[in-house]
């Protein structure tokens, strides 16, 4: 236990993007709540104005929620690229593994580190910005709206989706993070070219010599299917709060939680044939690890 | 006891290339082993293979450890520099001694300190702001603070000024050695370590053409140089090299009769890079 720390640690030291881009990203959104404008509705009554920023405070959250697991799916997947690769290639391997520390320990970790340290990095930052702009938006709103807009239930429901998004994300993406620590330990240039050349020759061999695209299929449903799997977005009636404004119509979700659809992710064979996958990689990269030292 | 490494039949391919062809040897407690054989003769091999970095046919036993392995456990007890650049340039001194001491169980952090204070190298410094020689002292006072039952060292030099080698050595010496430690070391620069081994392993082609201690390298094997005259009667002597050197023929014996080749010449000690250049181009004739 105490190993996988200092090995996390080691992460940290190596590649401090893990958490500039996520302060990075949460100051420029700070700075947009504090100098950005925004319009306020004319004669309507107070009642509405509050229910229109009400739906929107909460888009605010969801937009904020988006912009970082965006931002940090494109930075893990970097991260895994290059994770196995970057000590082979300064040689530095050698000193890593003078350490007792066994090459499982290092894979898992720094599986880990991509799939778990690093999205409740983003989650814990994300919370940050988050306070921090209603924090700002309030005080800037509150000479045209009596009272704090605050919605705390709104936010424990945010913080509910955040864990439950980095579950099911790190068990629904491991074929992917897997395969890209596969490449990351076995490549000796080129990692990016290397993560999208074998699925794609694979894809192009079975259309020629096949016909059929079973595999393109696949990869598209892993890259392109969390939400669908993950989420449900249920029009029902009943889940929404209709609000009429002259000719708009504002839907407000009764709660963003009946938006997460764990019994179906959980219940299918998608994700847990997909872990298991994941399972199998991962083995296949512990043993890339022991044998390729250098580049 | 058990011999502290021993390889029997250690084989190792890649692809059609041999690098490492039943290379037999053993290792005992308390030495300081030179491996040495011209490049490309499976040196860093038979090291990688010791050190559990690399699979292999054959058998062979680290501290009693199948090192691929065990590689995790044998390093608690081995540790090893191969090659002294590697310390990656994004890693601070200060981070370095913070990470072997929190991962690794005989570390000892005061004296790694300690050695890092005589070099005047501050913790904040990264590697990368370091030059070759700095670099080598820190991972040199890393590894000189783990109390560990092997060293190995693949070309540890490798690049460094005469001084910064001399102090390489010497440190190793004064600082690291004793009775309970064993130390394997390869390098090119064989007079640089002649004094320091207790043994050598001459490897080439992937096998290992001769284990011996030094002792036995002092009795078994004698050189003489001898006028063009008394050629032909040191010729029957059976030398199994000779070497011409400013007028006169240098021939090298083993087994010899001390007293006849004293009638002929010269006598003289082989010192470790005759005997290697000896035995290495005698096999290639």
């Amino acid at each position: 236990m105490n190993t996988a720390i200092w090995l996390v640690r080691r992460e940290f030291w190596e590649n401090r993007a893990i958490w500039m881009i996520p302060a990075v990203l949460g100051g420029l959104l700070v700075l947009a709540s504090l100098f950005g404008g925004y319009r306020v509705l004319g004669a309507v009554d107070l009642a509405t104005v509050r229910t229109v920023v009400q739906a929107g405070a909460l888009d605010g959250m969801i937009f904020i929620v988006v912009t970082f697991f965006v931002v940090m799916s494109i930075y893990s997947t970097w991260y895994l690229l290059d994770c196995l690769y970057a000590d082979r290639k300064d040689r530095s391997i050698l000193f890593w593994k003078s350490m007792p520390i066994s090459d499982t320990a290092t894979v898992a970790c720094k599986l880990g580190t991509a799939l778990i340290v690093i999205p409740l990095l983003y989650f814990a930052l994300a919370d940050l910005t988050t306070l921090i702009m209603a924090f700002i938006i309030s005080v800037r709103a509150n000479s045209y709206v009596d009272s704090s807009l605050w919605r705390g239930g709104l936010w424990l429901q945010i913080q509910a989706l955040w864990l439950y998004l980095i579950v099911t994300a790190a068990i629904w993406y491991l074929p992917v993070a897997a395969w890209l620590l596969v490449v990351s330990a076995w490549a000796r240039r080129a990692v990016m070219l290397w993560s999208i050349l074998p699925p794609l020759a694979l894809v192009i061999a079975e259309r020629v010599f096949l016909g059929s695209h079973v595999i393109a299929g696949q990869l598209a449903a892993r890259l392109g299917g969390y939400f669908s799997h993950a989420l449900q977005y249920d029009p029902g009636a009943a889940n929404w709060i209709t609000t009429e404004i002259g000719h708009d119509t504002i839907n407000t979700p009764v709660s963003v939680l009946r938006f997460l659809n764990a019994g179906g992710f959980f219940s299918s064979s998608d994700t847990w044939i997909g872990a298991a996958v994941g399972a199998a990689l991962i083995a296949g990269a512990i043993q890339l690890r022991m044998r390729r030292t250098e580049i | 006891m058990p011999a502290l490494i021993e390889a029997r039949d250690l084989t190792k391919k890649y692809g059609a290339h041999v690098a490492l062809d039943r290379a037999n040897f053993t290792v005992e407690a308390g030495r300081i082993v030179g491996l040495i054989g011209p490049n490309g003769a499976g040196k860093t091999t038979a090291l990688r293979a010791i050190l559990g970095l690399t699979a292999y046919e054959g058998r062979l036993r680290v501290l009693d450890r199948e090192p691929f392995r065990g590689r995790a456990e044998l390093m608690r007890d081995a540790c090893f520099i191969a090659d002294v650049a590697v310390l990656p340039a994004w890693l601070r001194v200060d981070q370095a001694i913070d990470f072997v001491a929190g991962v690794h169980p005989r570390f000892r952090r005061d004296r790694a300190v300690g050695l890092l204070a005589k070099t005047g190298i501050t913790g904040g410094r990264r590697m990368r702001e370091l030059s070759k020689g700095m670099k080598t002292q820190v991972h040199l006072a890393l590894t000189m603070a783990i109390d560990a039952k092997l060293l190995v060292l693949d070309e540890p030099t490798l690049g460094l000024d005469i001084l910064a080698r001399r102090a390489f050595y010497d440190a190793l010496v004064n600082d690291y050695m004793d009775d309970t430690r064993t130390i394997l070391i390869t390098t090119h620069q064989v007079e640089e370590v002649e004094n320091l081994l207790t043994d050598v392993l001459f490897i080439d082609k992937g096998r290992i053409v001769l284990d011996s201690s030094l002792d036995d390298i002092a009795t078994r094997y004698a050189a003489v140089a001898v006028a063009a005259d008394n050629l032909d009667a040191a010729r029957a002597g059976k030398p199994f090299h000779e070497r011409r050197m400013l007028g006169k023929v240098v021939l090298y014996y083993e087994q010899p009769n001390l007293e006849q080749l004293a009638t002929l010449g010269e006598v003289h000690a082989l010192s470790i890079a005759d005997l290697f250049v000896a035995k290495l181009s005698g096999e290639a004739e």
